[in-house]
């Protein structure tokens, strides 16, 4: 199975390596090509354009090491930060402005109040995708 | 401007299309989850599951750097307490209440409610402009004087036609200021003048006083 | 001294039997008249049925004669609503309103209502019963 757009929303934790590494394996050789998208969340009490140099530069830190790793796998990508209230609705926006396939995203294990929890992102993006998702559990 | 709306019930959601399709940033803060899955659904991010008139849920979404806080829950004291916290602890510059009950419009403004909108008198307002019948119409308000100007018209068999205004019992708070007779030139009533049937008389009054003067002026 | 109590709970109508037995001429508001089963058989004041967040019904329950204005509803905005309408309409001379929301306590203790807040009070209770 490969694709010619993947879509892979990262958050700067250990499982995106991996993740972009799977990605690389799946996208098409020679004509396909990767986005990754890193979600700067604003809280509601500043403006949706506030500028948070420190999430910023975290973004941009996160952005790089993950472009060095599509580049050592020999796969085409283009970084984007995306500034939005929340992050599930702001990757399902980007999957389909980009015409995306297939949205590939890291998760890892998390508990929230002594049980297993997925988050609110991921089962976001598998309840609204309009394109195909495949989740990387770490 | 961001604008805030607490209740996402059919007044809080069609208010918020509303503004969003001006352009403004709006959230809306509603109790019911399963109404604010379906307005995130509709919207997109521009809702949260909350209670408005808690004070923490009010931090939560910036209530500090917001420009108005709307208040349209069913529920006048919800809607109350939702204003006076956005006013009081957050400084929200204009609050706007929805109210059920119409005499409530009184209290919501002595306890510092910039604006009350009430479904009630706005429906009442329009059957006194549409129904000629009714013998009062409110003009005007002048809210900083708590003063109005209405319109009393005459009607057909009222126990004052035929009598001059010296006779009837005017309240001390209104002010007869202009008579407009059905087919003649308005003139300004003097004590002497004579009521006719349909005249419209224009009237500087209170609110207090209206019923006295319409009694007076037509006998109902 | 004539007391007007808004909401016949529990704690309103423990009050209410308190008031009436030491001589107070006490009325009891309520939204529902099961609510005033709570009352003692040997109350002596006036129970009514009514909403008391409406100015027509507070009248009607004498609360312009009222000198203590009590608002013990489970709905902290009722209470908050009712005792200002108590205080800056009517000019009642004490006004006690219970909110259970603490923020929503503070604020409006600093706008002037005499409020507390059972939940401040209770666990500030437990706390002092555990440390003794």
């Amino acid at each position: 199975m490969e694709f010619n757009k993947i879509l892979v929303p990262i958050t700067g934790t250990k499982v995106d390596e991996e993740a972009m590494r799977l990605a690389c394996r799946l996208t098409k050789k020679e004509k396909g090509k990767i986005w990754s998208v890193y979600v700067v969340t604003i809280k509601r009490s500043l403006p949706l354009d506030a500028e948070i140099a420190s999430d910023i530069q975290k973004a941009e830190e996160v952005l790089d090491h993950i472009e060095m790793i599509a580049e050592e796998e020999g796969c085409e990508i283009e970084t984007d930060i995306l500034q939005a209230r929340e992050a599930g609705p702001s990757i399902i926006d980007e999957a389909v402005e980009r015409g995306i396939d297939v949205i590939l995203m890291g998760v890892s294990y998390k508990k929230r109040f002594g049980q297993f929890s997925l988050g609110d992102v991921a089962p976001y993006v598998l309840k609204n995708s309009v394109c195909p998702v495949i989740l990387y559990h770490q | 401007m961001y604008i805030i709306i607490i209740g996402g019930g059919r007044v809080g959601y069609y208010l918020g299309k509303a503004l969003l399709d001006e352009g403004h940033e709006i959230l809306i803060i509603e109790k019911n989850a399963a109404f604010c899955n379906i307005i995130t659904e509709e919207m997109g991010s521009v809702c949260i599951c909350g209670d408005g008139c808690e004070a923490a849920t009010l931090e939560e979404v910036g209530t500090g750097r917001a420009d108005m806080l709307v208040a349209v829950t069913g529920d006048d004291e919800d809607n109350l307490v939702a204003c006076q916290v956005a006013k009081y602890k957050f400084k929200v510059p204009r609050t706007i209440a929805r109210i059920r009950n119409p005499q409530n419009e009184h209290i919501f403004k002595t306890l510092g409610i910039d604006v009350t909108v009430s479904a009630t008198n706005i429906i009442l307002e329009v059957i006194e402009k549409e129904v000629p019948t009714h013998p009062l119409t409110h003009l005007l308000t002048l809210s900083d004087k708590d003063m109005e100007i209405v319109e009393v018209r005459i009607p057909p068999k009222a126990v004052t036609i035929g009598k001059s205004i010296k006779d009837l019992s005017i309240p001390a708070g209104s002010k007869l200021a202009l008579i407009i007779p059905k087919d003649h030139n308005p003139h300004l009533p003097t004590p002497r003048t004579i009521l006719r049937e349909g005249d419209q008389i224009v009237v500087l009054t209170t609110p207090e006083t209206e019923k006295n003067l319409r009694t007076a002026l037509t006998g109902i | 001294m004539k007391v007007l109590i808004m909401g016949c709970g529990r704690v309103g109508a423990q009050l209410a039997g308190l008031l009436d037995a030491e001589s107070y001429k006490v009325t009891v508001l309520d939204i529902s008249a099961s609510s005033f089963r709570r009352l003692e058989p040997t109350f002596g004041g006036t129970a009514l049925v009514g909403n008391g967040i409406d100015e027509e019904m507070l009248r009607r329950a004498g609360i312009e004669e009222t000198d203590i204005f009590v608002a013990l509803t489970q709905g902290d905005n009722r209470n908050v609503m009712a005792a200002q309408i108590a205080k800056h309409i009517f000019k009642v001379p004490r006004v006690i309103c219970r909110i259970y929301d603490p923020l929503r306590q503070e604020l409006y203790d600093t706008l002037g209502l005499e409020a507390f807040s059972p939940t401040t009070i209770f666990a500030q209770l437990v706390k002092e019963k555990i440390e003794s």
